[in-house]
Formats: C-alpha cells, sequence, structure tokens
C-alpha cells in the first residue's frame, strides 16, 4: 500500500516514514501542502495521511483540492488540533477520518488497512 | 438456417452471454460496495460508541482530565457519527441526508461549549496602577485589582506601577497566533506522565518567549514605563503575574508563576514574556491539569511595580492558617520578602493579639544567615548578614504592630482572613504589595499521644497542613528525582521550594528541613489535604530513602514504619476536582452526546427529527443501516441477501450476509446451509460457541443447547428485556478471509471482526462487548474476569465500565481461527454470569471457569467438525 504522509514537522515524518515502513507500507512524505499537490498530481496513492495546522496551505485547502484532483484517494486527517468544527469541516470536505494525535501506530495502521480493504 | 444465421446468432449469444457477464460483474461490484459502506458504518459506530463509554466514564470523577481530553472525544465522537450518516446515505440511495443536519445542529451545541474561550481584546492594553479597583479585576487580575484597593481605599501606601491587561494578554496570544499551537502542543502530551509534562511546559515557554510581541502593546508598555521614569528615573520593576482567576479558588495559584523583581527597563518586554510563559511553568500546569481549570480563561495580566527597597519584609496573616492559635501571624525577615514566600530562608515570626490594645503574645526569633536585596546589574542577589544582626528581629515592636494593624484592616475591609505580603522601605514607611484571602484552614488536631512501642525518629519543626501519612521515603533534590517519585511516597525535601508543588498530589506526606507555612508549597499541601511538616531540622540526613516513615504532622513527629493505630485518624484527602471548569464543561457537553431518548424502532418517534444527541443518530443511523443490508431489492441482488442460518435441519435466529466469496456454490432461496459457508473465520467461531453445551441461564434447568440458542435470539421477550429493538438481528457477514458477527446474547452486546488470510500482517481479531441486566458492578466484573481471560490469551485489552475492547493482530491465518474458537466459546459462556457474580471470589473462579473451558476448547481443535 502506497501512502503519502503530509506534515511540516520534519521528526513526525521521519517517525512516520519508519513505522508504517517497517509494518510493510510504501510511505512517501511531503513537508507542505503545496508539495504535496505536487506529488499527487504526477503520481498515485492509496492513501494520504494530512496534517491540518500547516504553514502555507493548509490541510483543509489540500485536502479540497486533492478531492479535486483525486476524488477516490482517501485522506486521512491527523492532527494534534482537536477542534470539533475543524474536523466536521475536515469529513464534510471528503475526508475518511480526522484522527488526533498522539494516535498509536497500531490504530492508525488499522485505519490504513481498513481504508484499503474497502476502498471507500 | 443458413450458416450465415447461424454466425449471426452465435455472434448474438456470445454478446448476450458478454451482457450477462458484465452485468453481474457490476452487480458484484455495486454489492460489495455496499457491504464496504456497512463493514464502514460498523467500525464508526464501534468508535463512536467506544468514545462515548470513556466520557460517561470521566463523568465519574474518579480520575482527571483536560480540556484537551474533552476536545479530543468530542472531535472523535463527531466525525465517526459524521461517517455513520455518510455510509448510511451511501447504502440507502440518500434517503436519510436529513441527519447531516441533525450532527451539524448538536456539533454547534459542543462546539459552542468545549472550544477555547478567548475573550475579546476590548480595554486598555496597559492601566495605571492609580486607577485600578476591584471593578476592573476582568483586566488586572484578582492581585493587582486587591492592590489597587489597598491603595485607593484603604490609604495604605503601595508602590508605583502600571499593569498590562488581559486585553494586553489577548493582543500578545492573538497576534501570534499561539493558543491555537499551545492547544495542539497540549493535546499531543499525555499530561499523566511528569516527564511529558516536563517537556511540554519548555517547549510552550519557549514558544512564547520567541515570540515577538506585537508593536502597539510593546509601545504602551514602554510609555507607561516613560511614564514611571518621569518622577523615578531609573526606576527598577518588580514584574508580577496576575492572572484572572489566580485567586478564584484559594490563594495556592500564588507562587506558581513567574515574579522577576529589580528588572531594569531594558528588559522589561523580555520579563513581561517570561512571565506570561509562566502560565505553563510545569507547577502551574500540573495544578491547573489537577484543578480542572481551563487553560484558555487564565488570561495572565502582569504588574509593574516600583522596586522597593526593602530594609525588611515578610509576610503576616490576619489569623493563624492552622488554627492553632489566636493571633495575627506576622513572619518577617531582613531584605526583601521573597525570602519568606520561597521559603528558601529562617523567619522570625511573632504573634500579635487581635484585639486591641493589641500586644505581641509571642516572638520567635531566628538565625538569620543571609537576606536578599536588589542587586545593581538587575535581579536579587543574597547578602551576608553578620551574626549580631541575623540574630536580632527583623522588625522593631512598633512595625509588627503595625504590620499586623494593616492585616486586620483587609480582613475587615475584605470580610476574609488575609494574607499580606509587606515591606518597609528605607524612609521607614510600610508599602504594601499584596493582600489576598488566606487560604482553606484545616482544623486544629491536638497532638496524640506517643502510639506504645513506636519509634520517634524526629519530632519539631511548624506544621504546614496537618493529618497523618506514612510511606517510603523518597529524598527529592533535583527536578530530575520529582520524575522518579513513587505515587504514595514520603517526599523529603531540604527546602520548601514551589517548584515540588507539581508532586505533591502523589505524596502521602511531606517533610523539609527550611521553610515555612507562608510559602506555596505549604498552601498547595492545605489544599490537597497533605499531611505536611517544614523546618524539621537533618530530615534529609536522618530519613533514609526506601524506608517506611509515619508523619504525624499536627502532633510534629516522624515514627518509624508504619503506625496503624495514627493512620486511622488520617484525614481524607479533598476531592476538589468533580466541582471544576473543566468537569463542569464536560458535563454540559455529555449532555447533548450522550444520552439515548430513541429507544423502540416501532415507534413514530423513531425518526431523525428526534435525534436529540449523537446518541440517538448513532443509534438510528445503526437501526437503518441493518435494515437496508437485509431489505435489499431481492431482484437485484439475487442470492446475495441476507439469508436465515440453517444448521442440521433446524431454523436459527441467525442471519448470513455474504459479502462477495463467502458461499461456496450459489445458494437460491431465503435459507442457508452452514456447509454451504465457505468462510473458516465463521466456522471456527460458530465451533467455539457449540464446542462446550451451555449450562443455561442462571438457575435455569437443563434444557437443549439448541433450545436456549432458538429461544434467546428468537423470542426477545424471553431474554432479551433489555435489549434496544425487536428488530435486532444476531448476523455473520462473510467472506473467503474475513468475518463479522453482530449478536446480541442475553442482555449483552457483542461484536466480532476478524480477517484471516495469507498476508500475517493484515490479520487481526477485534472484539467488543457490552452491557448485562445485572448492576454495574456485577457487569464491571464480569468484563473484568473476561478481560483477564483475553489478556492472558495475547489479546490486547481495554475496559471501561462495562464495556470492553479487545485487539490482536499481525496473526497467522491458524491463529486468527483459535483466537475465534475462544470468542465463540467466551460469548456463549459469559451469558447472565453477571447476575451470578458478586464479589471477588466469584470473579476469580468464573475467570476460572473460562480458562477450563478454553482450554478444552483448544483441545478439540479447529476443523474437527
Amino acid at each position: 500500500m502506497h501512502i503519502l504522509v503530509v506534515d511540516d514537522e520534519h521528526e513526525f515524518l521521519e517517525l512516520m516514514m519508519n513505522r508504517l515502513q517497517k509494518r510493510g507500507f510504501t510511505v512517501d512524505v511531503a513537508p507542505s501542502g503545496e508539495q504535496a499537490l505536487e506529488r499527487v498530481e504526477k503520481e498515485r496513492f492509496d492513501a494520504m495521511v494530512l496534517d491540518v495546522k500547516m504553514p502555507g496551505m493548509d490541510g483543509i485547502e489540500v485536502l479540497r483540492r486533492v478531492k479535486q484532483l483525486r476524488p477516490q484517494m482517501p485522506v486521512l486527517l491527523l492532527t494534534g488540533h482537536a477542534s470539533v468544527e475543524v474536523a466536521m469541516t475536515g469529513v464534510e470536505t471528503g475526508a475518511v477520518d480526522y484522527l488526533l494525535k498522539p494516535v498509536p501506530i497500531n490504530d492508525l495502521i488499522m485505519r490504513l488497512r481498513d481504508i484499503a480493504a474497502r476502498k471507500e | 438456417m443458413s450458416i450465415l444465421d447461424a454466425v449471426r446468432e452465435l455472434f448474438r449469444s456470445d454478446r448476450k452471454a458478454e451482457e450477462a457477464q458484465r452485468k453481474e460483474e457490476e452487480i458484484r461490484r455495486a454489492f460489495k460496495a455496499r457491504c464496504g459502506h456497512f463493514r464502514a458504518l460498523l467500525s464508526a459506530n464501534k468508535r463512536a460508541l467506544s468514545s462515548m463509554a470513556s466520557l460517561e466514564e470521566a463523568l465519574s470523577g474518579e480520575r482527571l482530565f483536560g480540556m484537551s481530553f474533552v476536545r479530543a472525544k468530542c472531535t472523535m465522537i463527531i466525525t465517526s457519527v459524521f461517517n455513520m450518516v455518510r455510509h448510511l446515505n451511501a447504502l440507502s440511495g440518500n434517503r436519510h441526508t436529513e441527519l447531516f443536519d441533525r450532527i451539524r445542529a448538536v456539533q454547534q451545541r459542543v462546539g459552542n461549549i468545549v472550544s477555547p474561550k478567548n475573550g475579546a481584546v476590548s480595554g486598555p492594553l496597559v492601566l495605571p496602577l492609580g486607577v485600578v479597583n476591584y471593578s476592573l479585576a476582568d483586566e488586572v487580575g484578582a492581585k493587582m485589582a486587591g492592590l489597587g484597593e489597598v491603595g485607593g481605599k484603604l490609604w495604605r501606601h503601595i508602590p508605583a506601577g502600571f499593569v498590562i491587561t488581559a486585553s494586553g494578554y489577548r493582543r500578545f496570544i492573538e497576534a501570534g497566533h499561539l493558543q491555537e499551537e499551545i492547544n495542539r502542543r497540549v493535546q499531543m502530551t499525555d499530561l499523566s506522565k511528569l516527564d511529558a509534562v516536563f517537556a511540554l511546559s519548555s517547549s510552550l515557554q519557549q514558544l512564547i518567549i520567541a515570540s515577538p510581541l506585537p508593536d502597539d502593546l510593546a509601545s504602551a508598555i514602554l510609555e507607561h514605563y516613560r511614564e514611571l521614569e518621569r518622577d523615578h528615573p531609573g526606576a527598577r520593576l518588580a514584574v508580577r503575574s496576575s492572572a484572572i482567576g489566580e485567586d478564584a479558588h484559594g490563594a495556592s495559584y500564588a507562587g506558581q508563576y513567574r515574579s522577576d523583581l529589580n528588572v531594569t527597563g531594558d528588559a522589561l518586554l523580555d520579563t513581561y514574556k517570561e512571565v506570561v510563559a509562566s502560565k505553563y511553568g510545569v507547577t502551574a500546569m500540573t495544578y491547573r491539569i489537577n484543578r480542572g481549570i481551563l487553560d484558555d480563561e487564565v488570561p495572565m495580566c502582569v504588574g509593574c511595580l516600583q522596586m522597593v527597597d526593602a530594609v525588611s519584609g515578610g509576610v503576616a496573616y490576619s489569623c493563624d492558617p492552622l488554627n492553632r492559635e489566636e493571633g495575627v501571624i506576622v513572619n518577617a525577615v531582613p531584605g526583601l520578602p521573597k525570602a519568606v514566600v520561597d521559603g528558601s530562608a529562617e523567619v522570625d515570626v511573632f504573634r500579635v493579639e487581635r484585639e486591641a490594645p493589641r500586644a505581641i503574645l509571642e516572638r520567635r526569633v531566628a538565625r538569620k544567615r543571609f537576606r536578599l536585596e536588589s542587586a545593581p546589574g538587575g535581579g536579587v542577589g543574597r547578602a551576608a548578614v553578620d551574626e549580631a544582626q541575623g540574630a536580632a528581629p527583623a522588625l522593631s515592636d512598633a512595625q509588627v504592630l503595625e504590620v499586623a494593624e494593616a492585616a486586620l484592616q483587609f480582613e475587615e475591609f475584605y470580610g476574609l482572613p488575609q494574607d499580606v505580603e509587606w515591606a518597609f522601605d528605607l524612609s521607614g514607611r510600610l508599602l504594601i504589595l499584596q493582600s489576598r484571602p488566606l487560604p482553606g484552614m484545616d482544623d486544629a488536631a491536638e497532638a496524640a499521644p506517643l502510639p506504645e512501642g513506636a519509634e520517634l525518629l524526629l519530632e519539631g519543626g511548624v506544621s504546614a497542613s496537618s493529618g497523618v501519612g506514612a510511606g517510603t521515603v523518597f529524598v527529592v533534590r533535583r527536578d530530575a528525582d520529582m520524575l522518579r517519585f513513587p505515587k504514595g511516597a514520603v517526599l523529603v525535601v531540604e527546602q520548601a521550594h514551589a517548584r515540588w508543588a507539581p508532586i505533591l498530589s502523589r505524596a502521602a506526606a511531606v517533610v523539609s528541613e527550611y521553610g515555612g507555612t507562608a510559602g506555596h508549597l505549604a498552601s498547595v499541601a492545605r489544599e490537597y489535604g497533605v499531611p505536611t511538616l517544614f523546618g524539621v531540622a537533618n530530615a534529609t540526613r536522618t530519613l533514609q530513602n526506601g524506608s517506611v516513615v509515619t508523619v504525624d504532622a499536627a502532633s510534629r513527629r516522624i515514627l518509624a514504619g508504619r503506625v496503624e493505630e495514627l493512620l486511622v485518624l488520617k484525614t481524607e484527602p479533598r476531592l476538589i476536582f468533580s466541582d471544576s471548569p473543566v468537569y463542569r464543561t464536560l458535563a454540559n457537553a455529555v449532555q447533548y452526546i450522550v444520552p439515548l431518548n430513541l429507544l423502540d424502532p416501532e415507534s413514530p418517534e423513531f425518526a431523525p427529527a428526534n435525534c436529540r444527541t449523537l446518541h440517538d443518530i448513532t443509534r438510528f443511523s445503526h437501526e437503518k443501516a441493518v435494515e437496508e443490508m437485509f431489505r435489499m431489492d431481492e431482484t437485484l441482488f439475487e442470492g446475495r441477501c441476507g439469508k436465515q442460518l440453517k444448521y442440521k435441519g433446524s431454523k436459527l435466529q441467525y442471519f448470513v450476509v455474504n459479502i462477495e466469496n463467502g458461499f461456496c456454490k450459489p445458494v437460491k432461496g431465503s435459507f442457508v446451509e452452514l456447509e454451504d459457508i465457505c468462510c473458516p473465520l465463521m466456522h471456527a467461531l460458530w465451533e467455539g460457541m457449540l464446542a462446550i453445551p451451555w449450562a443455561g441461564p442462571v438457575g435455569a434447568t437443563g434444557r437443549g443447547f439448541w433450545a436456549l440458542v432458538a429461544e434467546s435470539a428468537g423470542n426477545p421477550d424471553l431474554e432479551i428485556a433489555r435489549a434496544p429493538t425487536r428488530a435486532w438481528r444476531n448476523y455473520f457477514m462473510v467472506d473467503r478471509e474475513y468475518c463479522n458477527l453482530q449478536a446480541s446474547f442475553g442482555y449483552h452486546f457483542c461484536t466480532i471482526e476478524a480477517q484471516a488470510g495469507d498476508a500475517e500482517q493484515e490479520n487481526y481479531v477485534n472484539f467488543h462487548f457490552k452491557g448485562g441486566a445485572a448492576n454495574l458492578g456485577r457487569r464491571m466484573q464480569r468484563v473484568q474476569a473476561i478481560a483477564d481471560v483475553l489478556a492472558e490469551n495475547g489479546f490486547i485489552v481495554e475496559v471501561r465500565e462495562d464495556a470492553l475492547s479487545a485487539r490482536a493482530e499481525e496473526l497467522l491465518a491458524s491463529e486468527v481461527l483459535e483466537l475465534l474458537l475462544i470468542l465463540g466459546y467466551l460469548i456463549i459462556h459469559t451469558r447472565q454470569m453477571d447476575a451470578a457474580l458478586g464479589n471477588d471470589d466469584s470473579q476469580a473462579a468464573f475467570a476460572d471457569m473460562l480458562r477450563k473451558g478454553i482450554a478444552q476448547v483448544l483441545k478439540s481443535g479447529v476443523g474437527t467438525e
């Protein structure tokens, strides 16, 4: 399963890369929304894990554009920002779910596999 | 027929077959998509219910939680419920879009309750102290408002100065978008771990200090400073925190925030940021967490007071905080009063009669070794005090009486006992630096006689918080030691520093060598009801790390071992959390989330319009989704609709939905035989369910198992008295490598979901179990017994009240089947067992019975059928 992880925190990206690769995922990372969109235009991913609060283009805007480019690609929002309003906007914009950091890696993997199995 | 016709005919039938095949393929795909939506809905349902369970558990008030917990759970529930509604609409051809409006309505309510409340920047960013009084407490904080009153209404001398207001604070936070970032970082931290709180505290403080002050705020501050300088060139400042709500709950806040003394003009802006940052000091954060105080509702106002050249200073109480003695208590030191507040110095204590004519009833003059004074370059330094001066009282008798009189004046004015910080300047004027209500007072406890046979280790000191506590001695010398401080230990320190406060809630008792009852640590100790003894000489040397002692604070004794006679007197710690703002916020939000109003699916009330809570929406969506799955258009999804299970000729109250390859052959009609299902997972589960006949309901006769299975599922009145719906179906969704069982057995509900394929890392087993007919205590016992047994079999188990979730993953397919055998056995043999439980013994016996059963089931093995 080929996944794109988008987050402005370098350490988080590295952690995700290590842990997800260990569990059999192919992982690419992008440190900003803009770079994530470039990747999504060129390549196909099975799913995207997207931060919400990022400098530059924020996660919700990235999500909106990704949904235009690749309506079928499932996007999981993963953020430290616990807001009922933003979560609601996220799922209404088409995110599969809105997960809060820190998410146990096993939970994240389960969700990714669920997504893969369902091909939502 | 001509050859041509024959060829045409051949093509036509080819085309027909092709078309039929295409159509079949389309239906197959459409059906698979429906199953996908249904599965997704079920897992969202599970997530929503499990988060609701943790909110309910939090409401029991037995555990601390912060706003980040409340926000996280609410966010999780909203998104899960939204997902359920989305999948339900996908399943039903958008027949339930009204539910989106219901969610939005609830979301707005909940959002309003749990969202950070950042007040608007509504007033001046800076105010001169001269205009400050209580009517401005919301802008300047209680500490500065009180000081303004003392100066304005009571005609006492207070230092000149100004206050950077709550509006100023908000301007700063808003300009840097700091609150969102702060909440984000708090959200990501496990606040129950002290080392994580330390790391968080450091990162938040750095964040604030690194943020630039907006220009308008910086120039307003400097303008007021220049104003002050006109009368006092080169004025140095005491920069003091004055957080809103600081003194609202008792005075223990003081000392948690930073106050900097003798700050020069050029350092003022940086110092302001540092004081603001101290809102996220470890002591202050743990205090807010423990007290359930909302982070967003504590704006940090900062008072900037002209520095007093103190000849002497200290803290006075208008009455003894421990109620042991009659009179006003005056604590004094030579130099700045900071030494008293810190608890770092030896202090003179005077006791003065409350009634006029006031006499000094008692003088306890200590040997002062140093004094604190303003250093030339800024900041505060220690200066040695020579022996003669150190032995002399810090105040003259007249000064003692003057301070006592001021304290009583404030008590009368405020109508509450007061805690007053004061100083005498070079010209002999008494300046008031702060006056605030005295924190909660304990009832005096009589010194108990020494119990027979008890070994006295140490005696003396002052009791800062009465009561008796016992535990293992743990000497803390550095911050790093705090991280290793075991719960329930006796904290032994040299100085009664405020920085030890974060571990007080874990301490059985506190002992220090230096420090007085006026310090912050003493206030917090009283608040938590932790027995505390200060000023015990040689405590860190006499009390051995790891030895067990009993601290009797009221009698000022420390005894060896646990002295049970004294511990009987132990005061219960005060429960302070359930009345906190965080708790009330949760309780307020929960009313739109947890209550279930839609109970009967047959009733006309069972409609989206009546979904008042998220639980209602969850319930409604689940019900309608199940309906959709079983009411599928038989002509469109021929042979795929849910079929009733037949086993050895009997019709059972179980239904089976074939996702794709779960049946071995096309099955016509509305029944399916077990042997036509080729899902090894379901077979394993089934085998577990049948392996050992169930003894029957508690106290029931030995009716046959099949009769019971049929009855329990088929006759709701018999067993499922409290089942939420008469239309509840027990059903399996099967595929070759996947199985999902949703069932209600007796009074409880369970779901099992598992996958077993060649890719080990994708295999998993999930189990969820909730409910029962007995009272919560018994249901919890049952769940605990099941949890123990599951954990022994390799599950990761989580229990919240009477709900259990268990998970196992990265398994061989054969391991998955083995776990399903176990679960099959468990769901049958835990029926109604809650009613039979009652005490720990029966819980243990029940767990043992399950263990034996599992061993027997496993021995019979998979696939022996």
